[in-house]
């Protein structure tokens, strides 16, 4: 039994302009997948995150999804994850989504549901690696008397796709810096894959390529960034010219293919949420397959007879703004009060578009430790997908949970905790 | 990746630095608590003139809790402790999570010391861990020139700290010889004249601490 002292992990947030630092609480009771069911999800999660790669590279070149009708152009253009910069470039070994978080849930009935894929720059594999760390540290019989996969091993699978398309040099990881809300991911896992952690001053272009300056004015080539920065901050001459973090012309010399950036910029629009909606499509159509799991069932008011299900049936549903991220911008149906819910309306009436609405999962509750006493939340989880020279889903995930009984949302900004999760080996 | 950036150079010195600083004043502190049981709490005021920190503190009792733990007091321990930890926080791929757990613990333990009835028993604690943050960074960090300038940052804050502290010159000398002997392993620049200068200093007839305060600071400058 593992001692339910907890670990904690600190991360950052910024709130109405202040930065704090704030707890990230660990639960010792893992979530625990079975082989056979782990190898149910890794079939799919590989199937889907093929597809998201080749839809992006057919969207920044030929569009033939498009042209064939399968995806409107209006979920495509009108994407705040679309840049019109993208169109064209191909990144090295043509890999778009190198680090794919794929959010899912568990419903009652024991199927599992995607609820979100996150292609630019996913967060959470630190956390159940140091969890499992200090676990093990703890609970060694634990350890010995069942056959869980070690999820340590993250790191290599991050340095392998790191390796894989590095252009030539060395492997970086790209912070914004301290107070950034990763921040600890961000160092944590520089220290285990080797890569050095820089921020942007740090890294500078010249002679189309990317070098890293040491203390002594000394160039060092640099061949792959992870950059963990959002796409309109990593380069001001090309996306936001405001940008401080960013690195002055890393776009050009990365659309010469002279450096490696992971994950490549643009995949927000294969991540939005509007697009979601599509995937299913996108696997049949690129893959020619049956796609292994399931989306939540999801409407989109863009549609006439979507939006007429949706009015009908609003106090079921759940709306999500596809702008927003991060657990903000979700709304239930049946939590609103009459006035919000005529706003509401009025707002999705205008502006179909930027809502989805879905069918509210029961979700498999597991049971956390909540002051000595076992108790049921809602979590969900996320699972990795490395894409170097073939996909590989991380034996492992990271597991967030409400820590408010009567909540759905679990996300660390929100006051959510994690678990680690255990992938049996046998 | 064997290099190392200007920023994380800087960031490394500090952390030496910042940690010796908190270790001595910790020391200096315990040993100055101990006179003012006997002293009516009134000895702090040579304290703060020794260190040529300011007197901001109303009584002895005030000086004990602000010095040690006030976070507005840019001198007080708990501050210079933070700035290691600032400094610590961003350099975990140079000197790895273990190492820098010491620190962290370092701060666990000063503010456990911060409600405690018995400071002093709780800062011991927090010397410990500052010791430990030592043994390991020489033990496990890879990098002979990361381990270097830490220690060249240490050195050049206890010498900083003896020389305002008027300490003998046995102490001086030793100090001195061992920042000799770090310095030329980093890859840091400094005033090779300089450090010829605090050689003599420390050996002249009659120790001049002001000029060795003064040559110290600008070793780097």
């Amino acid at each position: 039994m593992i001692p339910s002292g907890f670990p904690r992990i600190k991360f950052g947030i910024y709130k109405n302009n202040e930065f704090r630092e704030q707890l990230f609480p660990f639960d010792a009771i893992p979530r625990v997948i079975e082989q056979d069911q782990f190898r149910y999800l890794e079939k799919g999660l590989k199937q889907r995150v093929m597809a998201l790669n080749l839809f992006i590279r057919d969207i920044y070149g030929d569009k033939k999804i498009i042209r064939d009708k399968v995806v409107p152009e209006e979920f495509i253009f009108a994407s705040s994850g679309y840049l019109a910069q993208c169109e064209g470039v191909m990144p090295p070994k043509g890999i778009y989504a190198h680090i794919a978080g794929i959010d899912l849930v568990q419903g009652k009935d024991h199927q599992w549901y995607i609820l979100e894929d996150n292609l630019r720059v996913p967060s959470g594999a630190s956390y159940p690696m140091i969890a499992r760390e200090l676990c093990r540290r703890s609970s060694p019989l634990t350890f010995q008397q069942n056959h869980i996969e070690d999820n340590r091993n993250y790191a290599k699978l991050l340095r392998n796709t790191m390796d894989y398309v590095n252009t030539g040099g060395h492997t970086v990881i790209l912070t914004p810096g301290r107070y950034n809300a990763a921040y600890f991911e961000h160092s944590y896992l520089a220290e285990k894959t080797g890569a050095h952690l820089v921020t942007g001053s740090e890294l500078v272009v010249e002679n189309d390529h990317l070098y890293f300056v040491d203390y002594s004015g000394k160039r060092e080539r640099v061949g792959a960034v992870y950059r963990r920065i959002s796409d309109e901050y990593l380069d001001p001459m090309t996306f936001n010219r405001e940008s401080l973090i960013g690195i002055p012309h890393i776009y050009d010399i990365y659309r010469k293919g002279n450096v490696a950036l992971l994950n490549a910029p643009g995949n927000g629009v294969a991540d939005d949420k509007g697009i979601y909606y599509f995937v299913p499509k996108m696997i049949r159509y690129y893959l020619g397959e049956e796609p292994i799991l399931k989306n939540a069932p999801t409407y989109l008011p863009f549609y006439k007879e979507d939006m007429a299900y949706v009015l009908e049936n609003f106090d079921n549903l759940v709306l999500k703004d596809v702008a927003e991220a991060g657990g903000y911008g979700v709304v239930f149906g049946s939590r609103m009060t009459a006035q919000e819910k005529e706003r509401f309306l009025t707002l999705l009436k205008a502006e179909p578009r930027r809502f989805i609405a879905q069918e509210v999962i029961d979700f498999l509750d597991i049971d956390i430790m909540d002051e000595g006493n076992m108790v049921p939340r809602k979590a969900d989880l996320r699972a990795f997908v490395l894409m170097g020279e073939e996909p590989v889903v991380w034996k492992s995930g990271l597991t967030r949970f409400s820590r408010n009984p009567d909540s759905f949302i679990v996300n660390s900004s929100q006051g959510g905790g994690f678990k680690d999760t255990w992938v049996l080996s046998q | 990746m064997g290099i190392i950036s200007v920023e994380n150079t800087d960031r490394l010195f500090w952390l030496g630095r910042y940690s010796e600083r908190v270790y001595t004043t910790i020391r200096l502190f315990s040993a100055s608590y101990d006179d003012m049981i006997d002293t009516y709490m009134n000895s702090y005021q040579d304290f703060c003139s020794s260190l040529d920190i300011p007197n901001i503190y109303t009584s002895g009792e005030n000086f004990i809790q602000r010095y040690c733990f006030d976070g507005e007091d840019t001198n007080s321990i708990y501050s210079n402790l933070m700035r290691a930890y600032d400094n610590g926080i961003t350099l975990r791929e140079e000197i790895g999570s273990e190492t820098l757990s010491y620190i962290q613990l370092a701060v666990y333990d000063m503010n456990r010391a911060r409600i405690s009835h018995a400071p002093l028993i709780e800062l011991q604690k927090v010397i410990d861990n500052i010791l430990a943050f030592w043994g390991i960074a020489d033990d496990c960090i890879d990098s002979e020139n990361v381990r270097n300038i830490i220690k060249v940052g240490k050195r050049i804050e206890r010498l900083d700290l003896y020389a305002r502290l008027r300490m003998p010159r046995t102490e001086m000398i030793r100090e001195v010889d061992r920042l000799v002997g770090r310095i030329g392993r980093t890859c840091l620049k400094y005033d090779v004249p300089g450090l010829e200068d605090l050689k003599l200093l420390v050996h002249a007839p009659e120790i001049r601490y002001g000029e060795i305060v003064c040559k110290v600071e600008h070793l780097f400058i």
